[in-house]
């Protein structure tokens, strides 16, 4: 019973790692997505920039998977 | 890679300078820059004299008087040029004199019956509810019917208006009225003409809608008008036809034309603007410029047989201040041509430094095909991206499909890999991993690592580069800053290798040592504030490092999004309902598995591999060449757009004040 619980919490905590990791970037991203759809309309030669600017805050969901697979990979 | 560029001065005659310009624009390798913003020329700014700057505002203005015409008339292909002398302003302004008028009665009378086709309908409606009120008095000569629509709530006003016509008109005048609809009421009032003006005085003073049909439909009584209408509503599409044809007539005979000369007068334009980026003394000018270093014989050469020894064709020395002005052409081996694109879309390499687009070409469909990892949907983007060929022959488009198709093909590759054909739908026909199953949960530790080993090679290579351009560059802080990266993430290397019994322990206090050495010398780099940005930009790597897990995350989101499309042929309880969500499931993985793995290859080389050491800035080179006439120009530059013949040079004047 204990284990079992034990591989809940887990899941949940994985869950909650890239999670929230991704709400952090999905609220980035919103606002730089939309800053540069303006950006582009105006240059739309600075697409290659706002592409990179987009990019930048995936890194967060990137390291809550690291995170969450530590913690499946590990601790379940 | 980047051609080599050779900066280029000419130093010539004045009198001989429009026949040296259209030498060059014949030639078209050669980019002239604003002797202005040139420090190595002495010269004054050749400055146009006022008739030269007159004519380039008429240019314009006719430039812009064309471009309206096409607008309204549609768009047109330069036809090719076969006189050498010929005043295309003056032809130009002939012809746009002799067309706008024409053009502009005949779009305003489309215009005007498309307004009256669109209004008719609405009277004729208005109309229709009238006519039941009609009296037989409407018809007989000498009286006038005026409508008058009013709302519900303003009854008392129609009220007040029936009482004054019948007191002005002592009951000669006959009014009716009924209900249009649940808002409106209607009135049909009939009277004498003689009572006109002072009835029209009534209506006015009134809160009511006195019903005015246009002048052509006539004052008649409504069934009369009615009748108009219907006849005018039949003849308008005809009229209209009529008129369209007219245009489209004008079209056809003005539009290649119209389109000829624009191109002409914007190269007349094009070459004013150039000659105010030249030098002057009294009786020379100076042009500072650059040309591909494969195309400057041809450009001597040209200079030296048609001008003589009046002009001076000088290479200059490239200077590290001119090194940094340069134009960039990026010149790669076919396969790799495509990539300059996804390149370009960032920035452009400054002259002389690293051109990524090759290591680019290489890495890109590899990370691709890593993500995807797919037979089946390896091969429908393979079969997608050759239909795609066709439709797109030019342009990033182009570019972007051959990207797909190269990663299409790794797709497959690694697919045979992993042994996945729609996720797990390959298992049903025997097929195995060669490699591993990625999506084995035992197997995934495997995964994650083995995209830490690509990250961590990758940003490594970026980090060599790096440390190789510092070099070249000879700057101390890029070289202690890549430096101590690359020290640092190869410590950190060292360091996971003895945590996980690869290396033996004696390795781990060397390790321990470089990685505090590679903080400290990435500190240095930054100087003061280095103490604290030092282990922050470290960190920085490390996350460089961690961002290759999206391969496994985006690899590992597909297979299981196809895993739960195949598991729902049976889940369902109905194998063809089962089957037809499985296939929009697929469908809508391999759109993701186009669009993302593309996306995040961009991101994993534009953040994470170009950052390390790629030196953006780069401007592009543009020469100065003919659209519209002349050969091709450098062969370094890409594929002209294709002509309809064999064109000769024309005429153009530079503008009074040079000779």
């Amino acid at each position: 019973m204990e284990s079992g619980i034990g591989i809940d919490l887990t899941a949940i905590g994985a869950g909650l790692a890239i999670g929230l990791a991704a709400i952090g970037t999905g609220l980035a991203q919103a606002r730089i997505g939309a800053a540069g759809a303006g950006v582009i309309a105006e240059k739309p030669e600075a697409l290659g920039t706002i592409i990179l600017l987009v990019a930048i805050p995936e890194t967060m969901v990137i390291l809550g998977f690291a995170v969450a697979a530590m913690v499946l990979l590990l601790g379940g | 890679m980047n051609a080599e560029m050779v900066p280029l001065q000419i130093i010539g005659l004045k009198a001989d300078l429009p026949r040296i310009l259209r030498l060059l624009r014949r030639v078209g390798c050669v980019q002239i820059d604003d002797v202005a913003d040139s420090p190595e020329i002495s010269a004054r700014p050749l400055a146009l004299e006022r008739e030269a700057t007159r004519r380039q505002e008429a240019l314009t203005f006719l430039v812009a008087r064309i471009d309206s015409l096409l607008e309204l008339l549609g768009s047109g292909s330069p036809l090719p040029v076969d006189t050498d002398n010929t005043d295309y302003a003056a032809a130009a302004e002939e012809g746009v004199e002799e067309l706008a008028s024409r053009v502009q009665e005949l779009v305003a009378q489309r215009d005007a019956l498309e307004a009256e086709l669109a209004s008719l309908p609405r009277y004729e409606s208005t109309l229709r509810k009238l006519l039941p009120l009609i009296p037989d008095s409407a018809h007989q000569p000498g009286n006038t019917t005026v409508g008058v629509l009013a709302s519900q709530s303003a009854l008392a006003a129609l009220d007040f208006v029936a009482r004054r016509v019948l007191e002005l008109t002592a009951g000669r005048a006959e009014v009716i009225a009924s209900d249009v609809d649940g808002a409106t009421r209607a009135m049909l009032v009939v009277f004498p003409a003689e009572f006109a003006g002072e009835i029209e005085n009534i209506l006015s003073q009134e809160d009511v809608a006195r019903l005015r049909l246009p002048a052509q439909l006539g004052s008649g009584p409504p069934d009369l008008a009615l009748t108009k209408i219907q006849r005018r509503m039949r003849a308008i599409p005809g009229e209209l036809e009529q008129v369209t044809q007219s245009l489209a007539g004008l079209a056809e005979e003005w539009c290649d034309r119209l389109a000829t000369w624009r191109a002409a007068l914007r190269e007349e334009i094009e070459t004013n603007r150039v000659v105010s980026n030249l030098g002057e003394t009294d009786m020379t000018f100076v042009l500072l410029g650059w040309v591909p270093a494969v195309d400057f014989a041809r450009v001597e050469r040209t200079l030296a047989t048609d001008i003589g020894d009046t002009v001076f064709v000088e290479a200059l020395p490239l200077t590290p201040a001119l090194q940094k002005r340069a134009p960039i052409i990026l010149h790669n081996p076919r396969p790799a041509q495509p990539f300059q694109s996804l390149v370009g879309l960032l920035t452009l390499p400054r002259y002389g430094h690293i051109d990524p687009t090759q290591l680019m070409a290489l890495f890109m469909p590899i990370f691709f095909g890593m993500m995807l990892g797919d037979i089946g949907y390896g091969t429908l983007l393979l079969l997608l991206s050759l239909l795609l060929t066709r439709r797109f022959r030019k342009g990033v488009a182009h570019d972007v499909v051959i990207v797909l198709r190269m990663g299409a093909a790794w797709a497959i590759v690694f697919g045979f890999l992993y042994g996945e054909m729609f996720g797990t739908l390959g298992e049903h026909v025997g097929l195995h991993p060669l490699w591993f199953d990625r999506a084995a949960a035992q197997n995934i530790s495997g995964l994650l690592i083995m995209t830490l080993a690509v990250g961590a090679a990758h940003v490594g290579l970026g980090l060599i580069l790096g440390v190789w351009e510092a070099i070249r560059e000879r700057s101390r802080s890029h070289l202690l800053q890549r430096g101590g990266m690359l020290l640092g993430l190869v410590s950190l290397l060292v360091i996971v290798a003895v945590a996980v019994d690869l290396l033996p322990d004696p390795f781990m206090t060397p390790a321990v040592a470089g990685a505090i050495l590679g903080i400290v010398f990435l500190g240095a780099s930054l100087g003061w504030l280095g103490l604290l940005m030092g282990p922050i930009e470290f960190i920085g790597l490390v996350g460089n490092v961690l961002s290759y897990l999206r391969i496994a995350a985006i690899g590992l989101a597909s297979v299981y999004l196809a895993k739960v499309a195949n598991d729902m042929v049976g889940m369902t309880g109905n194998v063809l309902v089962g089957i037809i969500i499985a296939t929009l499931v697929h469908a809508l993985n391999l759109v993701l598995g186009a669009f993302s793995p593309t996306i995040h290859s961009l991101r994993l080389h534009y953040v994470e591999f170009f950052r390390k050491f790629y030196e953006g800035g780069g401007r592009p080179f543009r020469p100065f060449k003919s659209e519209l006439f002349g050969p091709r120009p450098s062969s370094l530059m890409p594929d002209e757009p294709e002509r309809r013949g064999p064109v000769k040079e024309a005429s153009w004047r530079v503008g009074s004040g040079l000779t």
